[in-house]
């Protein structure tokens, strides 16, 4: 979103607007008294000049015309004869069969804005033009937007006194630029000072469009950085890329290191196939290694997935390597040594008078889930993938080598952790290295459907 | 009504019809509403989708008369009522004077259990016509509750809504004895403290206060609920000073602080445009003092937008 205001050059398209609105309000005024003298004689000038009047009454100051450029009229004679109802969106859908781009959307907006001096139907004109803005892909273009408030005829529908004011003046174009505000806000667009100056122009101050202007840029601000956990936008298109943000984000902790095990290729076998090999990511931190150094070569650990993370509108999908959690009977106080650490105490046995009261902690029982000891991201989750990825994991923790590991590879959603017994679907993997099965994974292509789906380009309002 | 009155008749109308439209208009001058919203009159009898006929039912046609039913509830109001009045001696809101004038923390709601369930409705935009899903349940070992579904945000082809897309839940109204509504006193508490384990997704806290006028029906204070996703759980501290008000979902011109004497709901909304699955684990819902937040209200209570 780079709708930021850059100083400079800003400030000085809006002194250059409101520059502009203002000489054209004095030549209104002068042009106003010309009027007011009637002549018979020289009846036809001054018609020409009321034409003359009228043309740069209603052209937008704010575009940076000095001269009216000459009105080039579409030819649609042809439409006319037919006499059939031809609505504002044929003029999209014409322009759409060759392409769909900013360009021919901006065109589109040109050939209105040339075809009539008054700008009849121009509120079915902008409505339309709203609803085909995602077609056309410029929703999120602040200067299209602009453009659009553009084609408003300026200075018709401002309120000249408190009678028109009290009463809602020109109250359907007065909806219809709320309408467009309303896009924008959907969007997570800011408005600039040009929309500003435009919205002035065409419908006063105090109308319901600025209202509404005043109240995006009173709670955009506020609201732009309250995530606690800010996702970058765009997001990186290469999917390693993608799965390092992602893991790095729900590792919860900074001293993570991040592996990139395998990089997606693919290899073509001696029979011309072609079998495209996934990527491969894992992540794991110093105190999750810890955790796995001191677990029980018993006990089994599972590979569990996949579960979904959402950044923004992207739905990627994440295995864990967890174990369940210890018995009571088997848990064992750690002992710290103390001169593992001579910098400071690891332990203080400070009695610490508490006042009456002062209780920091909530009185809720303490979840043990059992530990995670990794995680990783990867294409396509079938166990083959996954067992590179433990093969991958144990070179840093030889102990996985001993441990017996499950994998859980059921798709839909589910909740991460549970203590149940081990549920059908899974598959063994036996402790020796040389022998594996590959089990028929479970669901798994249930699960290759619902993984990377392809980023899209649309975001969530208030990130 | 506005959009029904086209350019060249508003010439012709005569001015009375005119003053009817400042009197519909003048409730768009506090918050610009959409269209789609009716009018507040039709909405005191619950709401009606559009494109259904109107009920003509007299309002005790609704409720049932059963008599097993009625005498079950009895002998449960009357052992609500006797547990009150016990209470009573024990201290206020059943606590010990101690207890209540010192405690910082204090968890309001915790699911332990399918009874836990109970306190909490869920909701989506099936109601409206919509596509999406809704399920909660306890998790595995009874320790958390697991909201879940599917947000699909087509709206409704009915002619009049235009954005759809939601997933709510919501805490049921706590009631006494008789079904009279108690409240929440949060009034020593400044933080609102989740223990939540979400799947990336924006949602939204939305707490309910009670109100005295009917306008103020629908009046929410929100405030947003990032999860980070993952599978570690995540302890957010919301302090009560952000909520804003916002009115049928439209952020209010006139803030004011939300007053934590009586508390009727906490709700939680999903309504981020994206499409597909989501999930979100609750793991307990208190309340908690935190002394190093001094801040009374984060927004400004002056009029901005002063009338014309």
């Amino acid at each position: 979103m780079k709708n930021v205001l850059d100083g400079p050059a800003d400030r000085m398209k809006c002194s250059r607007c409101l520059l502009q609105l203002v000489r054209s309000g004095r030549t209104v005024g002068q042009r106003g008294s010309l009027l007011l003298s009637p002549s018979s004689g020289q009846l036809i000038v001054q018609h020409n000049q009321q034409q003359q009047v009228l043309r740069q009454f209603r052209c937008s100051p704010a575009s940076g015309k000095s001269q009216p450029e000459p009105v080039r009229f579409v030819n649609d004679d042809d439409t006319k004869k037919t006499k059939s109802l031809v609505t504002q969106e044929d003029l999209f859908e014409q322009v759409a069969k060759e392409s769909r781009t900013k360009a021919t959307f901006n065109q589109v907006i040109d050939v209105f804005t040339k075809r009539d001096i008054r700008r009849r139907g121009h509120v079915e004109f902008i409505y339309a033009a709203l609803k085909k803005m995602p077609e056309f892909g410029v929703e999120r273009d602040l200067t299209v937007y602009n453009k659009l408030l553009d084609v408003f005829p300026k200075e018709v529908f401002v309120p000249r006194n408190f009678i028109q004011r009290m009463f809602n003046h020109y109250p359907r174009q007065q909806e219809c630029g709320v309408q467009v505000l309303e896009q924008m806000e959907s969007y997570g667009i800011m408005p600039n000072i040009e929309t500003k100056v435009l919205l002035v122009q065409i419908f006063g101050e105090k109308s319901h469009p600025i209202r509404k202007y005043q109240r995006i840029m009173y709670w955009f601000p506020r609201f732009k950085h309250t995530n606690p956990f800010p996702i970058p936008q765009p997001l990186p298109e290469d999917p390693v890329d993608l799965a390092v943000l992602s893991l790095t984000r729900i590792a919860n902790d900074l001293d993570a290191k991040t592996t990139v095990y395998q990089l997606p290729f693919t290899d073509i076998t001696e029979s011309g196939e072609e079998i495209s090999f996934p990527y491969i990511v894992g992540i794991q931190s110093p105190n999750q290694m810890e955790l796995l150094a001191k677990h029980n070569p018993n006990r089994p650990v599972f590979v569990e997935g996949p579960f979904p993370l959402w950044l923004k509108k992207t739905c990627v999908c994440y295995y864990i390597l967890r174990a369940d959690p210890t018995p009571p009977e088997e848990k064992e106080e750690e002992v710290y040594d103390p001169e593992r650490c001579f910098y400071y105490p690891l332990q203080l046995d400070l009695d610490l008078d508490r006042d009456l009261g002062d209780e920091e902690n909530f009185d809720v029982d303490d979840l043990d889930e059992g530990p995670v000891f990794a995680m990783c991201m990867t294409s396509q989750g079938d166990q083959a993938t996954l067992n590179q990825w433990i093969s991958g994991l144990q070179q840093n923790n030889p102990i996985l080598g001993r441990i017996p590991t499950l994998f859980r590879l059921d798709a839909g959603t589910r909740e991460l952790e549970g203590v149940a017994d081990t549920e059908a679907g899974h598959s063994h993997r036996p402790r020796p290295q040389s022998q594996r099965e590959d089990g028929p994974p479970a669901e798994g292509p249930e699960a290759a459907v619902e993984e990377e789906e392809k980023p899209r380009r649309s975001q969530g309002m208030k990130q | 009504r506005l959009i029904q009155m086209s350019l060249p008749n508003i010439s012709r109308v005569p001015a009375s019809r005119l003053l009817r439209s400042v009197r519909d208009l003048r409730w768009l001058l506090r918050s610009i509403a959409p269209l789609a919203v009716p009018r507040r009159a039709l909405t005191q009898m619950g709401y009606r989708r559009p494109g259904q006929p109107r009920e003509d039912k007299p309002p005790w046609w609704r409720v049932k008369f059963d008599l097993s039913k009625g005498l079950k509830g009895m002998k449960r109001h009357f052992q609500l009522l006797k547990e009150e009045f016990f209470a009573e001696f024990v201290g206020p809101m059943g606590k010990p004077i101690i207890e209540h004038m010192l405690e910082q923390n204090q968890v309001v709601w915790e699911f332990r259990g399918p009874h836990s369930l109970q306190e909490w409705t869920i909701s989506c935009d099936r109601e409206i016509g919509g596509k999406s899903e809704i399920y909660l349940k306890i998790g595995k070992n009874n320790e958390t509750c697991l909201l879940y579904g599917t947000l699909c945000s087509d709206p409704p082809k009915d002619g009049e809504t235009r954005y759809s897309g939601y997933c709510t839940m919501r805490a049921k109204q706590p009631l006494a004895s008789f079904d009279r509504k108690k409240y929440h006193d949060w009034s020593s508490f400044n933080t609102l403290h989740l223990r939540i384990r979400g799947d990336g997704r924006p949602w939204m806290i939305n707490i309910i206060a009670e109100t005295y006028y009917t306008h103020q029906k629908d009046d929410m204070y929100s405030y947003f609920l990032y999860t980070r996703g993952g599978p570690y759980w995540q302890d957010v501290k919301i302090p009560f000073s952000k909520f804003f008000l916002a009115h049928r979902g439209r952020v209010q011109d006139d803030q004011h602080r939300l007053w934590l004497d009586k508390i009727n709901a906490i709700g939680f909304t999903l309504g981020d445009k994206a499409d597909g699955p989501f999930q979100l684990e609750i793991d307990f819902i208190g309340v908690c003092k935190d002394y190093a937040h001094t801040e009374d209200f984060a927004y400004e209570k002056y009029k901005r937008n002063p009338e014309v």
